[in-house]
């Protein structure tokens, strides 16, 4: 990990204390945890990425990687991406999206929206791990996010 | 048609028509010589005689008063008197004289011959419409001639029968007021197509004398005489009020069947809605059960005894099931709901991918395969690679037991309208007291200690194929193997090439 020792902030939207616990379990077996920023609906997910509401005073710098959940309260997340995606300063945001629907019909309208990688969470724990570490080591580590991202 | 009050007709007996010459002429020579005594000379009775013998006599009559006539003005008024000398100067005379009758007679003849061509012609007439009318009333159809200024001028039996007026209720009347008739569209464009082409066909509305409606399908014909002007209309009505009725009948069904759709298709998407929900909210409690059942086994396997350890695994297996049983059930239910997209399918591509998408499954397995040529197959790829993949992953499972296993995957012979794809493995097969039970929704005929499975996989495959048309089938027998054929109609779209 030396030449890989900026890791990206982590936006990560999700409803469910019980997956947030779970993702974050998975992310720190490799210390990234620690850069998670976890927002339950997908009004303050906008709110946070929009440095507003009660992220006001948060240094105006992108995350590196946004984990969305479909299923929220409030703002949904096919509604989360379709503003990411269609403002100038927030589209360059690297948004995967981290749901349990299987359907068809979400998968299809999140790569028209520009979804950059649509991720199923599988219930077998150790493959919900798995998928977590690598989505992590992937995007927040691995991948050079676009200029304008946080860098520890 | 008028009656005419004279009637002209030659006598029969030559003896009348010669004997009218005479006495005409005679009559004329009569009358003659009395104007002679008053000085007053006049052929002109002479020819009336003619006229009169030619008219009622014939031409044979006319000729013999003509030279009685002749003979009698030579005889009586040429000089010299009481002679038949006829002197040079006056031959003249008598050939105008002969002239003249000759003209009378002929026009006497043309115009009773006229007259009989007519008097034929109005009595064949009488008999023809006479027999028409009789003909027509025997039919079973409505018809009725009206003129030019809609005046009905014959109305047949099944007018009567149909509308409930009597020919003498209904002649001389006009049959639009009658019959109070709705037309479909404006009666002056009816007109004008009837006109311009003598014809016109179309559905009316009438009302008959008791008040009652009827539909009747109405064509009209245009009489016209002999110098093309329009003088009649025949019109002939069909009652088609049932088949109007069927015919409503049969919309308001339509309606009603639309209006069932309607609510299926609200059904369905509430299915679909529900379905998703299944995915979604189902699958999170679930992942939630198995991922801290496994942080507690992790954490506290080392602290509870073996039992609890064993109770663990137990809770992680059931989570696992239900896992699986919530994606068979989920793909089940999309099968039904999907749209299919059909495209030409290569068989023997999609089971080389199959082949490899299964290779975990088989893996320090010793299976000989045996693949056939595969026919190209017009369907849904996705689902025809989930038909292969069960039936393959299926002959794999139940292969387990033997050393060498033996899997077939060929194409049968089908009769002519479809072909018959199969898999055939020398499995633990079934008893085909069950075959019945095969392809039914959670159905296993083994336990599942032995073969694990959720049971929904051949009935995935009976909704694939009975969507695109086709049959599935089975054979097999306890220990000796089984078989399972899948088959598509050639016709119906579905293209097959061996």
């Amino acid at each position: 990990m030396e030449t890989m020792n900026k890791l990206g902030r982590i936006l990560m939207v999700e409803d469910d204390p019980k997956d947030v616990e779970l993702t974050l379990i998975a992310l720190q077996d490799y210390n990234l945890a620690n850069e998670v920023v976890v927002t339950r609906d997908g009004e303050r997910a906008l709110d946070y990425l929009y440095c507003r509401g009660e992220y006001k005073t948060r240094p105006s710098d992108n995350p590196a990687v946004l984990l969305l959940d479909l299923k929220l309260p409030k703002v949904d997340g096919l509604e989360v991406l379709k503003q990411i995606k269609s403002d100038e300063k927030l589209r360059m945001i690297p948004v995967v999206v981290l749901t349990s629907s299987k359907e068809e019909k979400d998968m299809v309208a999140s790569y028209k929206l520009g979804v950059n990688a649509y991720v199923v969470k599988p219930v077998d724990f150790h493959e919900f791990v798995n998928a977590i570490k690598e989505l992590g080591v992937f995007w927040a580590v691995i991948n050079q996010p676009p200029p304008g991202s946080v860098r520890k | 048609m008028a009656q005419p009050k004279l009637r002209f007709r030659i006598s029969q007996s030559p003896v009348i028509r010669y004997g009218l010459a005479v006495l005409s002429v005679s009559v004329a020579l009569g009358g003659a010589l009395l104007i002679e005594r008053l000085q007053l000379r006049n052929i002109a009775l002479f020819l009336f005689a003619i006229a009169v013998a030619a008219w009622y006599g014939g031409t044979g009559a006319a000729l013999l008063a003509l030279l009685l006539s002749c003979m009698s003005f030579a005889y009586f008024f040429v000089e010299p008197s009481h002679t038949f000398y006829i002197s040079r100067a006056d031959i003249p005379y008598f050939i105008l004289f002969a002239l003249f009758a000759w003209l009378v007679s002929w026009f006497s003849t043309v115009r009773r011959r006229v007259e009989a061509d007519l008097l034929q012609a109005h009595d064949k007439l009488k008999i023809e419409v006479s027999e028409r009318s009789s003909l027509l009333n025997l039919t079973h159809d409505t018809i009725f001639v009206r003129d030019m200024s809609d005046s009905i001028r014959y109305w047949n039996r099944g007018a009567e029968e149909l509308y409930g007026w009597t020919p003498e209720q209904a002649i001389g009347k006009s049959s639009h007021e009658l019959l109070r008739t709705v037309f479909p569209s404006p009666l002056d464009d009816i007109q004008a197509e009837f006109l311009r082409t003598g014809r016109w066909e179309g559905e009316l509305k009438h009302t008959r004398a008791d008040g009652t409606e009827v539909v009747v399908s109405s064509r009209w014909s245009l009489r016209r005489d002999e110098h093309e002007r329009p003088v009649a209309v025949l019109e002939t009505n069909n009652d088609i009020s049932v088949r109007k009725r069927r015919e409503q009948e049969i919309e308001s069904l339509n309606q009603e069947l639309a209006k069932r759709s309607t609510e299926l298709e609200a059904i369905n998407k509430e299915l679909e809605a529900f379905a998703y929900s299944v995915s979604h909210d189902l699958r999170a409690p679930l992942r939630h059960i198995a991922g801290f059942t496994e942080l507690l086994h992790k954490k506290a396997s080392t602290l509870v005894d073996e039992k609890s350890n064993h109770y663990i695994g137990l809770i992680l297996d059931s989570a696992k099931r239900m896992g699986n049983l919530i994606d068979d059930l989920l793909t089940f239910s999309r099968i039904g709901r999907t749209e299919t997209q059909k495209t030409q399918v290569s068989l023997a591509q999609l089971v080389r991918e199959v082949l490899i998408e299964v290779r975990q499954d088989s893996e320090g397995r010793n299976i000989s395969w045996k693949i056939g040529a595969l026919p190209d197959f017009y369907g849904d790829r996705s689902m025809l690679r989930l038909v292969l993949v069960n039936l393959i992953s299926n002959a794999i499972k139940f292969t387990r037991t033997r050393a060498q296993a033996e899997i077939e995957i060929g194409c049968a012979d089908g009769n002519k309208d479809s072909l018959v794809v199969f898999v055939r493995d020398n499995g633990v097969g079934f008893d085909m007291k069950y075959v019945g039970k095969l392809f039914g929704v959670f159905q296993r005929l083994h336990e599942s200690a032995a073969f694990e499975g959720t049971g929904i996989g051949l009935a995935t495959v009976q909704r694939i194929i009975h969507r695109h048309g086709g049959k599935v089938w089975a054979e097999g027998a306890v220990d000796n193997g089984a078989t399972f054929y899948i088959s598509a109609p050639k016709s119906q779209g579905q293209l097959w090439r061996p």
